[in-house]
């Protein structure tokens, strides 16, 4: 036994002497919570910033990833503020379906300033789509439809109502000049991927998604994208579809992913996550999974990254507000 | 052929030593995963996932990997359905109607031989139907709209009064706390909490796998309790006559082996339905069509194989809409469709011709899985008997700690631990009562989609109730589900003399 | 009896709910049908088939005796001791006494329970832990 604290002892002495140069914060056994089930979105993103932190030798063992579900994020959140408020080796995986609950008052009790942010891995950009044999070729024909006849339109989209999905619709709806969002239909689905199968069934009229899950579609020629809600034109092979606020409906929407930390870590701890996330987004191996997962550059760290959230909480709760979701 | 020049190519690409390996430890795993309660395909294919990452597979051989777990799991539920009354997860909850009825006359060793053989068949040729139908078949699946969705979730339930039960009003009981606990969380359609409390664990609903592990496992455990120490509750059939299923015996079930393929196979392909609707609608089917004598659910033969090669049917069947439109049927592919993402491969309309290799290898790699998992689970039945021989004052405490690691692992929520406690207690006094449980797992996994379907076709109609009735699929379904399941049942009680039902079994 | 109990139980239940199902909040946005409708129709329901229950209950079953229901409370006791113990204690050292526990009043001897307990514990551990990976409950020594 005393053999063992004196092995343990001389091993944290060197990793304090071998890492004393760089960084005076030294992880230990570090661990992702991804506030759902295994096999959701954020359990990927834990799951593959993990491994690519692993790979780049910036922590020292592999990445745990724990499960912790409920509450749609909730859960963890409450739990990282009340009970794991000071680890220093915890990262949360988030997205902007986190930002959304927390604009929505959906974690009771909760607000931003409880954790720290830490920074983003990538964000996948709404859009707005119709089937390929549907008379609509822009966004705002599709609205002036709307407006003509809010009937005969109904938007699918993967989230619950109130939730990311629908907001985006209503974002470009409110730009467009449809002031009462109970005048869209929505009609919400299991994932973006059934929306879209009823989409081209021919059940609904319009699809409202994040671009990686059209991404299949578009290609095959099934679907046809009238809107990206992006500030440009994305690069690559998505460069021709047009932009929503080139046609004139200044509407952005970008589901980020990322992460946050217990809101009493260390700066020493929080600065060395910081740049952990941000030496991982500008690898090589890093861009390789964003290409195939059809994540766009979004790239907000620290500080900048905190200003970020704070205004799209603050956002979401302004449009929600208007748009009656909260009262 | 084209077709078979191309699976010819994707034997070509599965065959190798490392692929083969891969399988068998998919399999292998996959089979335990699934006999586990608590663990299931979906959590299973889940787990391995980082095991996939850490061995840096590729993706072909990382997607046999997992899709050969799949498979196993979807065969190792009914391994503790048959033996211990306690459903390995969603889709083997029917094969305890008649599995463990036989494990109980000493037929434990026929019924998992029958069932391996019926799970074969149900996975061999829904892997065909894969292979020649997959284009047309999703054709078939997008004429699915939210009404039709709502007419086959209720005709799964009409056929409710299919199953054995001594008194239908209990049944009902079951059923309507089935879908009482299925409204619990916050609703999509509206984004409000509904029966929560303000309690934020509820939010997202209770999920179906605490409810199965608590009714049947942790009451199991209860069960035992009640008797003193040493004193077996029933006499265990702890005496095995034969460990393979007789051909008499296969012969009989033949039938029921090919209709519930078919139906198994159709529940599969279509995105909303999944694999616990196609041994469900395959098991009451079945019953409707063979049961002239009142034997099932008193451990019939064609009662353990309908549901498994039903169950297997559809897990083949749900690899349609995943690998041709991205779109998971079910828990399980919705797993293996974020893996194939992660690998790089878009599912979606175009997979089949821009990465056959990957396809074709994935589809070689399930027959290979498939005719491994025939040849693993009939010699290992033998084994698996042996669990019927530990004592239970050592089996059943092993039960309930497997259950509890279980629903952990999968949440890691204490909360989640409390609420299977308080399904374990629910079940012990519904069990006592004579109020059958399996309606109640049928309540919370189909009476959502029940409702959502039902009020996502009104908000496209805009409240036109004409809109659930108004399409051709639709009315064939509901016409079946009135004179398969509703017209027999008054029928029967109006000619049937009013005489009390209540036999002892 | 226990049957008019059931029935009497469920009805108020069906009844309670019903109650709940009426107070839940409708958002500014809602669907034609609204979030209330199926739980009412679920709640009514329930209470027909309570209903029936009550008035024609079935035999009488066998329920244990007085000391083997408190075994079994006992038992539910230890399941949620266990639940709170998992998170401050471990999976490994809280599994073997639930398990052992369980085992002892299932009519092992004390001395097999502990065994059973240490072995049940061990062997989850190594097939979920080490095999499958899963996150297990970590105590402060890390098991």
């Amino acid at each position: 036994m005393r053999k063992l604290a004196a092995a343990g002892a001389a091993t944290l002495f060197a990793a304090i002497a071998f890492t004393g140069q760089a960084f005076s914060f030294e992880p230990k056994q570090t661990e992702c919570v991804a506030p759902a089930n295994a096999g959701g979105g954020w359990d990927f993103t834990c799951r593959q910033v993990g491994k690519a932190l692993y790979d780049l030798k910036i922590v020292p063992g592999p990445v745990q990833v724990t499960n912790l579900a409920g509450g749609g994020g909730g859960v963890a959140f409450a739990e990282v503020v009340a009970k794991r408020n000071t680890n220093n080796d915890l990262i949360v995986a988030a997205s902007s379906a986190t930002t959304t609950r927390l604009a929505q008052g959906a974690f009771p009790g909760a607000n931003q300033d409880q954790v720290r942010w830490i920074g983003t891995v990538g964000a996948d950009y709404g859009v707005i789509a119709v089937s390929k044999d549907s008379p609509i070729n822009t966004l705002p024909e599709l609205f002036e439809k709307v407006k003509a006849d809010p009937k005969s339109v109904s938007f699918a989209g993967g989230s619950a109502v109130g939730g990311w999905d629908h907001l985006k619709v209503l974002i470009a709806a409110k730009e467009a000049g449809i002031d009462d969002a109970r005048t869209i239909k929505y009609v919400a689905f299991e994932g973006g991927g059934e929306a879209v199968t009823q989409l081209l069934g021919g059940h609904v009229q319009a699809f409202t998604g994040d671009i990686s899950e059209t991404k299949g579609f578009v290609d095959s020629g099934d679907l046809k994208v009238l809107a990206v809600l992006s500030e440009e034109r994305l690069p690559g092979e998505f460069a021709d579809f047009p932009t929503a606020r080139e046609q004139g409906i200044d509407a952005v929407g970008a589901n980020w992913r990322g992460f946050y930390a217990p809101g009493g870590m260390s700066d020493e701890a929080y600065d060395f996550w910081v740049n952990a996330v941000k030496t991982t987004y500008e690898s090589d191996e890093w861009k390789q999974i964003m290409a195939t997962n059809g994540l766009m550059p979004l790239a907000r760290f620290g500080d900048e990254f905190d200003a970020f959230i704070a205004k799209q909480v603050a956002d979401t709760e302004a449009l929600s507000r208007e748009i009656g979701i909260l009262q | 052929m084209d077709v078979l020049a191309s699976l010819a190519d994707g034997f070509a690409v599965a065959l190798t030593w490392q692929n083969l390996g891969l399988a068998l430890i998919g399999c292998f795993l996959g089979t335990i995963i699934g006999a586990l309660p608590g663990l299931g395909p979906s959590n299973g294919v889940a787990i391995l996932i980082p095991l996939a990452f850490t061995l840096g597979l590729p993706a072909t051989p990382a997607l046999i990997l997992l899709t050969s777990v799949y498979y196993g799991a979807m065969y190792g539920g009914r391994i503790s359905s048959i033996l211990l009354n306690i459903p390995g997860d969603e889709p083997a909850l029917m094969t305890t109607l008649d599995g463990y009825p036989m494990t109980q006359q000493g037929k434990a060793g026929e019924a998992l031989a029958l069932s391996g053989i019926a799970s074969f068949v149900g996975a061999f040729f829904a892997t065909w139907g894969l292979v020649f139908l997959a284009p047309q078949l999703v054709k078939v699946a997008l004429l699915f709209g939210p009404a039709e969705y709502f007419a086959l979730f209720t005709l799964a339930f009409a056929t409710l009064g299919g199953i054995a039960a001594r008194n239908q009003a209990k049944a009902v009981i079951a059923a309507a706390l089935g879908l009482g606990i299925a409204m619990v969380g916050v609703d999509h359609q509206t984004g409000v909490p509904r029966l929560t409390f303000g309690e934020i664990h509820l939010y997202e609903g209770i999920h179906f796998l605490i409810a199965i592990v608590g009714l049947f496992a942790i009451s199991e455990v209860l069960l035992f309790l009640e008797h003193a120490k040493g004193e077996a509750p029933e006499a265990s059939a702890t005496k095995l006559n034969r460990i393979t299923a007789p051909l008499s015996m296969l012969k009989k079930t033949a039938g029921a082996m090919g209709r519930s393929t078919i139906v198994g196979f159709i529940a599969g392909v279509l995105p909303g339905a999944g694999a616990s609707l196609g041994s469900f609608v395959s098991y009451t089917m079945e019953k409707r069509i063979s049961d002239k004598d009142g034997t099932f659910g008193k451990g019939d033969p064609r009662g353990v194989a309908a549901p498994e090669a039903g169950n297997n049917a559809a897990a083949g069947g749900a690899l349609v809409p995943m690998l041709a439109l991205g779109v998971p049927g079910s828990g399980t592919t919705a797993v293996l469709l974020a893996m194939l993402m992660a690998l790089n491969i878009t599912p979606g309309p175009l997979l089949f011709t821009q990465q056959p290799d990957v396809v074709w290898g994935l589809i070689a790699a399930l027959f290979i899985g498939n005719i491994m998992l025939l040849l693993l689970n009939v010699p290992m039945v033998g084994i698996f008997v042996r669990v019927l021989q530990v004592p239970t004052k050592y089996l059943m405490p092993a039960v309930a700690m497997i259950a509890f690691v279980g629903i952990y692992g999968l949440s890691g929520s204490t909360f989640d631990l409390l609420v299977m406690i308080g399904f374990g207690v629910g079940g012990y006094v519904l069990r006592k009562l004579d109020v059958p449980l399996v309606p109640v797992i049928l309540g919370i996994l189909l009476g959502n989609e029940m409702e959502k379907n039902m009020r996502r076709a009104l908000t496209i109609s805009d409240g036109e109730y004409s809109i659930l009735w108004g399409s051709p699929i639709a009315i064939t379904i509901w016409v079946l589900a009135i004179v398969g399941f509703v017209a027999p049942v008054l029928i029967g009680r109006f000619l049937r003399p009013k005489k009390d039902v209540t036999v002892s079994p | 009896m226990s049957d008019r109990i059931l029935g009497g139980t469920c009805l108020v239940l069906a009844l309670l709910y019903i109650y709940f199902a009426t107070q839940i909040r409708v958002g500014f946005i809602s669907d034609p049908m609204g979030p209330k409708a199926f739980p009412i129709a679920i709640g009514v329901v329930l209470a027909l088939g309570s209903l029936y229950t009550l008035l024609r209950p079935d035999p009488e079953p066998v329920w244990p005796k007085l000391g083997r229901l408190g075994e079994i409370v006992f038992a539910v006791v230890v399941m949620v001791a266990y639940t709170y113990a998992l998170p401050e204690f471990g999976f490994i050292i809280s599994t073997t006494f639930a398990a052992g526990f369980l085992s002892w009043r299932l009519g092992a001897t004390p001395f097999a329970a502990a065994i059973a307990g240490v072995g049940i514990a061990l062997g989850i551990f190594v097939v979920f832990r080490l095999i499958l990976k899963l996150s297990l409950a970590i105590g402060p020594w890390g098991f």
